[in-house]
């Protein structure tokens, strides 16, 4: 056990490292330079000149990197090139954005899938499973900005229930925060719940026809106890795993859905520097999302180990 | 006779219906994109500034866009980019993956462990951010796409490639190919390749509905198939700033695009249990 953890520690950090080398690398040599894109296409050679002189645009790219990345362990994440404000603030700022909206659309995933994957797994091969799977079959096939385009039609401008976008913070209106973030949350989480509701539904059905599970109906047990509390309980451990991926993976979409609902998350800041050329825009929010999803990664790999430490002689045997 | 097979054909209905209904709903995608100039009923391209946001009608069945394009012939041709926006890029992850993962899984040792650890980094970043950037870094175009949403579907080729050579070599016919001394080569052309190519071809038609989606992801974003080129990512993104007054600019291109990655999904499940039996529950 401890040595799995030290083993993932160990390869955890030369991953980030590695992660935000490739990153550098891949965004320092996009096309277009970034002074004509700050400075305008009319901008002279000097003023580019300069303008690179000022940056450090101008010295070798390993000089830049090693440079940057003693800035960003400080918690110096640059300057923007559009606008010249700090990049660490908006990161900060913009952080709980969108890790509410991925927690949010996380929890609507799991809403949705572990009751009905559980309810699929009990009713195995009737016609309750065969409808639950269609739906999760139908949910799969949705992409998450077609979804959210389909609910601010019926949500927001047919039932006009829920603002069609827009941001409040949490601490100034909880209320009219949740309102906002209800349509944006759907949007990612039932297109999500449909893999995660096809993975509860295997591990039940498996689970259900365990001895002990037969034992616990043998012998008269309350059959939603053996449900809810034996069965889903060690089911739960594989899709914990499952569960990490896909939580990750809603990061992905944050980007077009907060876009999309207009929140000023981390997704809307790596568009912002993808459309402007602005590099430490650009870089350090792509880096931000991707280290939350790897230490995320981390916690559930310790986690379902902990929780079941036949996992870890299983993984050493592989 | 047994009459069990004259009951139950090979490929019945009943035991197969996700791969039949898969395979109707890919088919009719497929045809829609290769007769699209038969097919439709005006080009993609003719705009006509007196015909603009009309509502479905008998001339435009399912109506007109906010320049008078007809919205049903772009929503066929858009089908096109889709299509060859998936099977590029699946060929080049299926073939990447199978590079990868058959070498890892063979030869095994330091070699193995790099390529995997190296597929695991790639594997750990969300798709579309990893699109995104690698848009960025190639410039904005379909070809750059198709590119793009290939590497990101090579790591899951390789580990599925790996896991199926290691598979395939811990069967004995192996060990009796090595003792005959069979070369590597052969060996991997004879043995390991037909074995792994079944599984790969599975997973092949999920990454197929996947890049759909990432295609359609990007060209809404913008940075994918670039307008007047009709996509279904374009034209829902153009949609959107007209949902009130034509909410069918939004509905139709999502719509073709739910059927084409529902159609991929249903054929990719329906050869995984035709495949392998045993895999159905």
């Amino acid at each position: 056990m401890l040595r799995l953890i030290v083993v993932r520690l160990a390869w955890f950090f030369p991953t980030i490292l590695v992660t935000s080398m490739v990153l550098f690398l891949a965004v320092n040599v996009i096309p277009g330079s970034a002074a004509k894109a700050a400075l305008g296409i009319d901008a002279t050679p000097q003023a580019i000149a300069r303008f690179e002189h000022e940056l450090g645009l101008d010295r070798p790219l390993y000089v830049q990197y090693f440079e940057w990345l003693a800035r960003v362990l400080q918690g110096d994440f640059g300057t923007s090139f559009q606008n010249r404000v700090p990049v660490g603030p908006e990161i900060l700022a913009r952080l709980p954005v969108t890790l509410e909206l991925a927690l949010l659309a996380f929890l609507i995933a799991n809403l949705i899938a572990v009751p009905l994957g559980a309810f699929a797994a009990y009713y195995h091969q009737r016609p309750v499973d065969t409808v639950i799977s269609a739906i999760a079959t139908l949910f799969g096939a949705i992409p998450n900005f077609w979804m959210a385009t389909l609910l601010i039609l019926l949500l927001g401008m047919t039932l006009r229930w829920l603002p069609a976008g827009g941001y409040v913070p949490f601490a100034e209106n909880p209320a009219m925060n949740l309102r906002l973030l209800l349509m944006p949350a759907l949007s990612l989480g039932v297109v999500s719940s449909a893999l995660l509701l096809r993975i509860m539904r295997a591990e039940m059905i498996e689970v259900l026809s365990s001895d002990y599970i037969r034992t616990a109906f043998a012998k008269g047990a309350n059959p939603s106890v053996v449900i809810w509390k034996h069965a889903l309980r060690n089911s739960l451990i594989p899709f914990l795993t499952v569960g990490a991926v896909e939580f990750g993976w809603l990061f992905g979409g944050v980007v077009i859905i907060e876009d999309i609902f207009l929140l000023p998350g981390l997704g809307s800041l790596v568009l912002v520097g993808i459309i402007n050329r602005d590099y430490p825009v650009l870089l350090s929010s792509v880096l931000v999302i991707t280290v939350v999803v790897l230490t995320l990664n981390l916690v559930v790999d310790i986690l379902a180990a902990v929780l079941d430490p036949r996992q870890v002689h299983a993984r050493s045997e592989q | 006779m047994s009459g069990q097979s004259a009951v139950r054909p090979p490929l019945g209905w009943r035991r197969y219906r996700l791969l039949w209904i898969g395979g109707v709903l890919v088919a009719l995608v497929c045809l829609a994109a290769l007769f699209a100039p038969w097919v439709t009923p005006y080009s993609p391209y003719d705009l006509d500034v007196t015909d603009m946001l009309q509502a479905p009608s008998a001339t435009h069945w399912l109506g007109t866009d906010e320049i008078g394009r007809d919205v049903l012939s772009r929503t066929v041709f858009a089908a096109r980019i889709s299509l060859q926006v998936g099977l590029v890029a699946v060929a080049v992850g299926l073939f990447g993956g199978l590079l990868i993962g058959v070498v890892a899984g063979y030869w095994g040792g330091i070699l193995d462990l790099a390529l995997m650890r190296a597929m695991e980094l790639l594997f750990s970043f969300p798709a579309i951010l990893l699109a995104i950037v690698l848009m960025a870094v190639l410039g904005t175009s379909i070809l750059n796409a198709m590119v793009a949403i290939g590497i990101i579907f090579i790591p899951g080729f390789a580990r599925l490639a790996r896991v199926s050579t290691q598979k395939v070599l811990r069967q004995s016919y192996i060990d009796a190919a090595r003792t005959i001394g069979m070369a590597d080569a052969r060996i991997l052309q004879r043995e390991i390749l037909p074995n792994v190519m079944t599984p790969l071809l599975v997973e092949a038609m999920t990454a197929f509905a996947y890049a759909v989606i990432l295609e359609s992801s990007l060209s809404f974003l913008g940075l994918g198939a670039q307008p007047p080129e009709p996509s279904w990512g374009n034209m829902l993104s153009t949609g959107r700033g007209f949902m009130a007054q034509a909410p069918w600019l939004a509905i139709v291109p999502g719509a073709a695009l739910f059927v084409g990655v529902l159609g991929f999904n249903l054929l990719g499940d329906g050869l995984r249990d035709f495949f392998d039996p045993r895999m159905k529950d």
